[in-house]
């Protein structure tokens, strides 16, 4: 190891800090993560096959439970059997993964042909021109035209509905009557939730919860229309309704939950994981309660069966909750299968086998029909989607997603109300950053 | 002719390097090239760029506070892991020095885990083991301890990545190991005739002659901590609140989560300066610690 092996060595390393420096973050293995977790299955031998009609391959890619995993799976079969020049390469996982792979394709264009689409998240994609617009596929007797009018953007339609969904709340039935706790019922407001909580947490052991903490903006939202005030973000972002008081107020509560151990501490919060056996708020035992939607539920009562109950979301004096759709199939807009992807969009809803095979993985089917049909055969974990469905109807406000361009405001609101309950600020600091960078960003789009 | 011969030679051997050659130029030069350009754009991958002139830069010094926030996280990280790292790696390499039975299979299994590398694998690892149930806190149950959530409390998640970074030794040890064992075996023994001890060993020889391993590992210990990523993005998230927000994960969302690359560019290029900056400050301290030997055995 002689002088001017270390010295020229020196040099090169600097040279390699630079250029470490620039590729490292692309390079990493963060990126990489998800390339292997593609099924195996039939995608390989795809390309040989197909003699009649033009071949394709449909690439498609989902987020859900495992068993909309194999639903969907069994699907794709059925539609790879009725017309065999199309196979499929499908890719699926938890929605956690789905959100954070999704961006990164969709920089570099390669979006696969078919994607599943959330209504939180399809404006977003709808203004970076990502998705094809899917209008002219004929829905007539599949879905509702009023359905469709609701959720077109600029009156264009990008994703094709595939459910009624709603959100709810489902609480641990079972351990609720074993205390003597009041079942909490269809159209309860919000101050007889708050009291309810109240109420529970006198009546239950040290270590559990009546309900879980909040400190995502879709919480307050919530809030805030029911109590008859204009959402956070309307108009396409450009304008921008933080209301004080309703904050002030409704944090302030939180924060008294928090002194009272009516909601568990930050740190237990910050750990949860939904869905998780272990690490799921309700499924491990630790609050009584948690949010559910439709299409989401039967996950949860797989992992404690037959214990759940639901009700509809808190209710003000204008409504609350939703109930809508919420989850489509679109196209990307960069396919080179385009009317492949949109003929196979148009069956996923219409065709009664795949409806058979899909059951209510997405909540209740959109199409009537496939409805009716499974209807007779729903099981338990079925019937609380529907039922939290049916409960949400009346009182249901319009499903309100982020504007497009306010992802980031997202996570700062979430940021600034996680250090509220760590009891790093107070409620009034954390309004004034939101409200600042919210009004900000709808300058932006103004 | 001898002239010709020479470009021949040239030839060659740029072909012989033109796979390495070519991946730089395309897929590293290139690039760094364009993320410059980028640095003076607001481009939302999806869109063109559109020239902005300064506008990140100002935005970044001026009014960004999770821009100060992230490095204040990665330089609490860097200042305790990479010192962390280099002691507990030469304490492993010195233990894995000695000369006893089987000591390839202890080198062997020591050096296993880093095989894994800085994966996702070990991140998810890590996160089962320091999450509220996991198996630290089920250990410290035993000594009826009642541990707290080490991941998603904010004054224990940074602590629990750099211990991460800490175990993530192997490579650093390597080197150590190497560069004990061209320690000319003759200096220790002049030593021990001069009466000298262990300690005085390990001060006077064994740390002066290993000086110039111990810069190497320093100085790429703190690049490469500089951009510590996967741990913070697969275990954390960057949470709770920004406590282990580092500015590579900073970088990446907004990037590819918030869709500002031109942004995000420019952070790079800050970040890029940061760690030159740093780099040539270690380079100008090392000739008051670093020795060589061909210099007599004084430093430079």
């Amino acid at each position: 190891m002689g002088k001017r092996w270390l010295k020229s060595k020196g040099w090169a390393m600097l040279t390699l800090a630079v250029v470490l420096t620039m590729t490292a973050c692309s390079g990493n293995s963060g990126n990489g993560g998800n390339q292997g977790s593609e099924p195996s299955s039939a995608t390989e031998t795809a390309a040989a096959g197909g003699a009649s009609g033009a071949a394709a391959t449909l690439s498609i890619m989902w987020w859900g439970s495992d068993v909309r995993h194999e639903a969907t799976k069994k699907a794709l079969d059925i539609y790879s059997q009725q017309f065999p020049n199309v196979k499929f390469k499908p890719e699926f996982m938890a929605w956690d993964a789905y959100w954070q792979k999704l961006p990164t394709l969709a920089a570099s264009k390669s979006i696969t042909d078919v994607l599943q689409m959330d209504a939180a998240y399809i404006q977003e994609y709808v203004s970076r021109g990502q998705l094809e617009d899917l209008s002219d596929i004929d829905l007539t007797g599949i879905v509702d035209p009023n359905v469709l009018k609701n959720l077109q953007i600029d009156g264009k339609l990008y994703g094709i509905p595939l459910s009624q969904n709603a959100q709810g709340l489902a609480y641990n039935k079972t351990e609720l009557e074993q205390l003597g706790i009041p079942l909490p019922h269809k159209d309860w407001t919000y101050d007889e939730f708050f009291q309810w909580a109240r109420d529970a947490r006198a009546k239950l052991p040290e270590g559990k919860y009546p309900i879980g903490d909040t400190s995502t903006w879709d919480g307050f939202n919530y809030y805030q229309t029911a109590m008859g005030k204009p959402p956070i973000m309307s108009d396409g972002g450009k304008t921008f309704t933080l209301d004080k008081e309703l904050f002030m107020k409704f944090y302030g509560i939180y924060d008294d939950f928090r002194k009272n151990k009516i909601v568990p501490p930050a740190e237990l919060a910050a750990s949860f994981l939904e869905n998780d056996p272990q690490a799921d708020p309700m499924a491990s035992g630790v609050v009584l309660t948690r949010g559910a939607t439709t299409g989401s539920v039967s996950a949860l009562e797989q992992l404690m069966p037959g214990q759940l109950g639901v009700v509809n979301l808190q209710t003000g004096p204008a409504g609350g909750g939703w109930a809508q759709s919420t989850i489509f199939l679109s196209v990307s807009a960069n396919s080179k299968n385009k009317e492949e992807a949109k003929k196979f969009v148009k069956w996923f809803i219409m065709d009664q086998e795949a409806g058979k095979a899909l059951g209510l993985t997405r909540g209740l089917p959109i199409n009537p029909e496939i409805f009716k049909e499974l209807e007779p055969t729903l099981e338990a974990k079925d019937l609380l989607g529907k039922e939290i469905y049916d409960m949400s109807v009346d009182k249901a406000l319009p499903f309100y997603s982020p504007a497009a361009g306010f992802s980031e405001w997202v996570d700062t609101y979430k940021k600034e109300m996680d250090a509220v309950s760590f009891g790093q600020q107070s409620i009034e600091e954390a309004f004034n950053k939101i409200d600042k960078l919210g009004k900000e960003l709808a300058a932006k789009a103004g | 002719m001898k002239r010709k011969d020479n470009r021949i030679t040239h030839l060659a051997g740029y072909v012989f390097i033109s796979p390495w050659l070519l991946g730089f130029l395309l897929l590293t030069l290139w690039p760094i090239a364009q993320s410059f350009y980028l640095s003076f754009t607001e481009y939302s991958l999806l869109e063109a760029p559109q020239w902005i002139g300064m506008d990140n830069y100002v935005n970044i010094f001026t009014n960004d506070s999770t821009f100060t926030t992230s490095l204040k996280v990665t330089f609490m990280f860097v200042l305790f892991s990479v010192p962390l790292k280099l002691f507990f790696s030469l304490m492993v390499a010195m233990a894995l020095n000695k000369s006893l039975r089987g000591m390839n299979i202890y080198r062997t299994a020591i050096y296993f885990p880093s095989l894994i590398g800085g994966s996702i694998a070990v991140a998810a690892l890590w996160r089962n083991m320091f999450s509220l149930d996991g198996y630290v806190n089920q250990v410290l149950g035993w000594f009826g301890i009642q541990g707290v959530a080490w991941i998603s409390n904010p004054d224990t998640s940074l602590a629990t990545l750099i211990l991460l970074n800490t175990w993530q030794f192997g490579s650093t040890m390597v080197i150590f190991l190497a560069g004990l064992k061209q320690i000319p075996q003759e200096l220790y023994e002049s030593a021990s005739v001069d009466g000298a001890g262990k300690t005085r060993k390990f001060f006077s020889i064994t740390l002066p002659m290993l000086s110039p391993v111990m810069f190497f590992n320093l100085v790429l210990g703190i690049i490469g901590s500089f951009q510590t990523f996967t741990s913070a993005y697969i275990i954390t998230k960057g949470g709770p609140i920004n406590s282990t927000y580092m500015y590579a994960m900073f970088l990446y969302e907004k990037a590819f989560k918030h869709y500002q690359m031109g942004y995000a560019s420019a952070l790079a290029w800050i970040l890029l300066v940061i760690v030159a900056l740093l780099t040539i400050i270690n380079f100008a301290a090392s000739r008051y610690w670093v020795f060589y030997e061909s210099d007599g055995g004084k430093a430079k």
